[in-house]
């Protein structure tokens, strides 16, 4: 009972902080279409600006937002030198922004240095269920990704905005018909997802050692959360993905290590991935 | 009608398949002829360290055999080369009566091949696209290293594993220890050698010929009655057998594998390699692996991020402008050369 | 004669929409017959059912006696059956040579005869001069030929042609309709072609199947159809507006 409990707290809150990291990647594969593999990137330096933030005296929230607001323009800069000359070639749009992730990659090394990084956690303690106790800011950052998820695809389904935007990515030609800049629309979406993974990254920085790769271990798995929730489908594919992702190593994880478990849940994904290209929302 | 086609076209047939390969055999007889004779004239530790660097190099004509002349971007090849060199260092305590670095490095070549073709064909007969395949083999290259850090009773976990180096056994003709640097160098360059010589011949060869085909256009191949799937699940085989083995022999000549040599940032280091010596280019991509290989280790030494940040960059510059890498902007330049000279 | 291709009953419904209803259509081995109606008529699709590249709602395929219907597209290519497709699908940075050379390499031709095959192909298609050409520099109608090649050097012996001549001089089309009939008659393939230009069938002289909403609406020579009156209307009910 008892770890049927943990299991199940265990298993959302993992579920809401991938779902979260996986947000970012989610944008911009699911409406630009780019496979952005610079998205650890973006996770890192978002990680990595919140430190700097914090260090320099900035309370922990301004920090994060400062963060997501840088991450957000490197993604526009990335964007606009070279992304946008890509859009009709996906395959070398997955190369560049893994060469961008190698670039940033380094930058950080050298701007940060190599050492680990601790971000203070602004919420200590924990609420105690008696049986289990949830850390009270992994339990807030749950709370937090559900938010963002949830407004964002607000934003997206049910705003004229975000309707006129999805529509001009959906039907290029009906929209430079209508004389709208599409262009503008990719880059704006581009640096949302950009936005939000830095976000992410910020939000992450105190459950975690900040090392320059700490944006790969969520890297593949965000891939995997988009792919197995359905590409473009941001609100329930994210959420089902990282269910199926997160959700199921934490199960794994109990019967063997936590790394094996991993690699377990890599397996499945990629047996969803074959049967399934379109995600399991998609192919009911 | 009949039509005597030596005659009329005596060049058709054995010039039209060459793309940028003929043309690179002059350059290969060279390099391999320099590679051959360097022991003769330099000694220590570039003797030593080189043969690891020709390993790296068979592992990225294995990954331009796919990306260049299947289509198909591999992003999990050091995956292969990592289980090859634990293949090896587990075979080598096997005690089955014949050498076993033999048994290891057969074992590699199964090891390997059956992988690849086993998620090969997974992946393939469900047409899974290009883009998805470099995921699956990234996350496989993690899956390696993940393995390789959870076993630790076998594999020696995050401290690695040590291995020995091989002897080669004649039989009765006696052996052959490979302790020593000059031997073990002149027991890999020919390996090495060999392997560029046999894909050099497979991609002209009928097999490369279906392969180019599948390359530039799916949908004919597929209505011409060709399997496209079986194809790229054996050119993907023969990829990871040939990577796998490459890090047999590299874990037996280096003493030591670590999880790290399967991981994401190797991997894709190769990716890096093959897109600066060039793609469509086996020596290209032999020599890429070779020479920045190389170059990583020695720069790495005197100012290592500044040294991966131009790398990147020259990653992108080669994305950018150049896709044929230096192979490719190589092959062009009499052809550049003769138009400047057209008045 | 001897049948060659029998369906029937071919139905092909796309939720709902009926593309194709109950087609029951024979082809005698070593003739042409040509498949026309106006768009939107479903004559891609009844093409893209027997080459494997859609499968039937409904009904069977027969080829050569044999029940073709769960074959796959390759599957379908070996026992014979290959398809053009309605834009030129050719190998756009290989030569005509290495174009001719991959659907040769799919036969049981061997390899010392191979370029003896290859050239034989080019001949018939009048590409030998160009053999050394990456096809993407050829014409239009260069490229719709190759393709044609491509069907001959892999052997088909049921050829299904959509819109071979578009894009066409009216020199080219003339020399196509040739072709065709030189393809059927020297060499024994049946040809199943779909084309939009009166012009070609009326010179191809061969037996017309019209399509309309799906369905056949007619069979005979080309001077039976032409002066049906229910295709008249078919056609000039299209062509009125």
């Amino acid at each position: 009972m008892e770890t049927a409990v943990s299991v199940v707290v265990d298993a959302t809150l993992i579920t809401l902080i991938l779902a979260l990291a996986a947000f970012g990647l989610a944008i911009i594969y699911g409406l630009v279409g780019v496979i952005n593999m610079g998205h650890g990137a973006f996770l890192t330096l978002g990680a990595y600006l919140t430190w700097a933030a914090t260090t320099a005296g900035v309370p922990f929230v301004p920090a994060v937002l400062l963060a997501a607001l840088g991450v957000g323009l490197v993604g526009l800069a990335l964007e606009h030198l070279i992304i946008r000359h890509f859009y009709d070639r996906p395959f070398d749009t997955l190369l560049l922004t893994w060469a961008f992730f190698l670039v940033m990659t380094e930058i950080i090394k050298i701007v940060f240095g190599t050492d680990f990084r601790n971000v203070a956690s602004p919420l200590a303690g924990a609420i105690d269920l008696g049986t289990v106790k949830i850390p009270i800011y992994r339990a807030t950052i749950a709370l937090v990704s559900l938010a963002l998820i949830g407004g964002t695809a607000f934003v997206f389904y049910r705003t004229t905005l975000g309707i006129k935007i999805r529509a001009l990515i959906q039907n290029r030609e009906v929209a430079s018909l209508l004389g709208l800049d599409i262009a503008l629309m990719y880059k704006l979406v581009f640096g949302v997802g950009a936005c939000a993974a830095g976000l992410a990254g910020g939000l992450i920085s105190p459950m975690l050692s900040v090392d320059p790769y700490i944006g790969n271990v969520f890297l593949v798995r965000s891939f995997f959360v988009v792919i197995v929730g359905g590409v473009g489908q941001l609100l329930g594919g994210t959420l089902i993905g990282s269910f199926f992702i997160g959700g199921s190593e934490t199960l794994f994880a109990l019967f063997s290590k936590q790394v094996f478990a991993q690699t377990v849940v890599f397996l499945l994904a990629i047996i969803v991935l074959r049967f399934r290209p379109a995600g399991l929302l998609r192919a009911r | 009608m009949t039509v005597d086609a030596d005659k009329r076209f005596p060049a058709a047939g054995r010039i039209t398949w060459r793309d940028i390969g003929a043309s690179e055999t002059g350059v290969a007889v060279v390099v391999l002829a320099i590679f051959a004779l360097l022991p003769m004239v330099v000694s220590g530790y570039p003797i030593y360290i080189l043969p690891q660097y020709m390993l790296f190099g068979m592992m990225a004509m294995s990954l331009g055999l796919m990306w260049g002349f299947v289509g198909i971007l591999s992003f999990g090849q050091a995956g292969f080369f990592a289980l090859g060199a634990y293949t090896m260092g587990l075979a080598m305590h096997t005690n089955w009566g014949i050498n076993p670095a033999y048994v290891g490095l057969l074992l590699s070549l199964v090891v390997g091949g059956t992988l690849a073709a086993v998620v090969g064909y997974f992946l393939f007969s469900a047409g899974v696209r290009a883009t998805y395949f470099v995921l699956v083999t990234l996350a496989l290259s993690i899956m390696v290293e993940q393995v390789a850090v959870s076993q630790s009773e076998i594999t020696g976990g995050w401290n690695g594993m040590f291995i020995d180096r091989m002897s080669l056994t004649f039989g009765p003709l006696g052996d052959v220890p490979l302790f020593d640097d000059a031997p073990a160098y002149y027991a890999v360059l020919p390996v090495v050698a060999l392997s560029y010589v046999l894909l050099r011949w497979l991609v002209s060869a009928r097999f490369g010929k279906i392969l180019a085909g599948i390359r530039e256009n799916e949908d004919r191949m597929t209505a011409l009655g060709y399997n496209i799937s079986v194809h790229k699940t054996r050119a993907f085989a023969l990829s990871g057998a040939i990577a796998c083995f490459a890090g047999a022999l590299y874990g037996t000549h280096a003493n030591f594998v670590a999880p790290s040599l399967g991981g994401v940032l190797f991997s894709t280091e190769v990716v890096v390699w093959v897109a600066i010596g060039g793609r469509h280019s086996l020596l290209g991509a032999l020599l890429g692996g070779i020479l920045v290989a190389s170059l990583s280790n020695y720069l790495s030494t005197v100012t290592p991020e500044y040294w991966q940040l131009v790398l990147g960059l020259i990653f992108i510059a080669v994305i950018v402008f150049f896709k044929g890498g230096v192979a490719g902007a190589v092959a062009q330049l009499p052809r550049l050369w003769r138009t400047g000279r057209q008045p | 004669m001897t049948e060659l291709l029998r369906t029937e009953g071919l139905a092909k419904r796309f939720a709902g929409l009926v593309a194709n209803e109950d087609i029951d259509f024979r082809l005698e081995a070593g003739t042409i017959r040509c498949v026309i109606g106006p768009n939107g008529a479903g004559k891609t699709t009844f093409i893209s059912m027997i080459s494997g590249h859609l499968s039937p709602t409904e009904g069977r395929i027969f080829y050569k006696g044999r029940d073709v219907t769960p074959l796959s597209v390759v599957k379908r290519a070996r026992v014979g059956i290959a398809r053009k497709f309605q834009t030129p699908t050719v190998f756009d940075n290989l030569t005509a040579y290495q174009n001719v050379e991959l659907a040769v390499l799919g036969t049981s031709c061997p390899s010392h005869k191979r370029r003896q095959r290859i050239f034989e192909v080019l001949d018939l298609i009048r590409l030998s001069e160009l053999w050394d050409m990456p096809v993407q520099f050829l014409s239009h109608g260069q490229r719709q030929w190759l393709e044609v090649g491509l069907l001959i050097g892999v052997e088909a012996e049921l050829l299904l042609l959509d819109e071979p001549t578009a894009g066409m001089t009216a020199e080219e089309t003339g020399s196509t309709a040739k072709l065709v009939q030189r393809l059927a008659r020297d060499y024994r393939l049946s040809v199943i072609i779909i084309e939009h230009d009166i012009n070609f069938i009326r010179d191809l002289r061969a037996p017309v199947t019209v399509l309309h909403l799906g369905r056949v609406l007619r069979e005979g020579s080309f001077d039976e159809v032409a002066a049906d009156e229910q295709v008249r209307e078919v056609y000039l009910g299209q062509d009125a507006g």
